[in-house]
């Protein structure tokens, strides 16, 4: 009895400590791009950072991925930066997408699906805004065009912040 | 009863529960599900055609939701 109440008591930690939640801080990973390097969450502590999960096969991420990059582009990729998660198993269908549709963030790629399981991703696209200090701010499941305009409004917010100021 | 066939049960009953378990798909692993191979219908006008003669040649044994019969031209 006290071995089956042990067992389900640290299932339920494991299934609550696995998603990444607002306010908590970001679970740290790392992973290539499609170019071979080798990147890591935490080089960009100090900075905003977007991270986004996507697929080629996923429509909505589709539309994403272009206006995300113009958002980059309108923040001047210095201070905030996105970083998109490529979960396509096949790495030839992600490359064919980006050649259609380039972009010119960082693009990294995890097709075993390893790190939507640590931030413990519940649809597709998922989209995580990590601030300063490497607490996760805002979290979006799906997306639509005026999905942009709220993040923007959002990363303006968190870019006149400084560091340790929550 | 035996223990050893208590135990016997016991492993067949572990063994037909195990038959049971999925390991449920993840939003991220829904590429081959995403294909256009696997909708259950790869041609919808194809579907479309098939069902109104369907409906038009059976409409009396229903089942498709119109009631009708003919040669299914218009």
């Amino acid at each position: 009895m006290q071995l089956i109440r042990t067992v389900l008591f640290g299932l339920a930690l494991a299934v609550t400590a696995s998603a990444a939640e607002p306010g908590t801080q970001a679970p740290g990973f790392s992973a290539k791009t499609f170019e071979g390097k080798q990147i890591s969450l935490a080089d960009y502590r100090g900075k905003i950072v977007f991270v986004d999960f996507w697929a080629s096969w996923c429509s909505p991420c589709r539309e994403s991925l272009p206006l995300y990059d113009k958002l980059a582009a309108d923040f001047g990729g210095d201070d905030f930066i996105v970083i998109a998660v490529n979960l396509d198993e096949t790495a030839a269908d992600a490359k064919k997408f980006m050649a259609e549709h380039p972009v010119k963030y960082t693009v990294v790629q995890d097709p075993d699906g390893d790190i939507p399981k640590v931030f413990g991703v519940s649809g597709m696209p998922s989209s995580y805004l990590i601030d300063r200090d490497g607490t996760i701010r805002q979290r979006h499941v799906g997306f639509s065009k005026k999905d942009v305009d709220m993040l923007r409004a959002e990363v303006t917010k968190l870019l006149g912040k400084p560091a340790g100021a929550s | 009863m035996r223990p050893d066939f208590r135990l016997l049960i016991l492993l067949v009953v572990a063994a037909l529960l195990a038959g049971c378990a999925t390991k449920p798909v993840q939003p991220w692993e829904r590429g081959r599900l995403a294909k256009w191979d696997m909708r259950w219908d790869p041609d919808p006008m194809q579907a479309a055609a098939d069902d109104h003669a369907h409906f038009s040649k059976e409409g009396t044994s229903g089942a498709i939701g119109a009631a009708g019969g003919g040669c299914g031209c218009n």
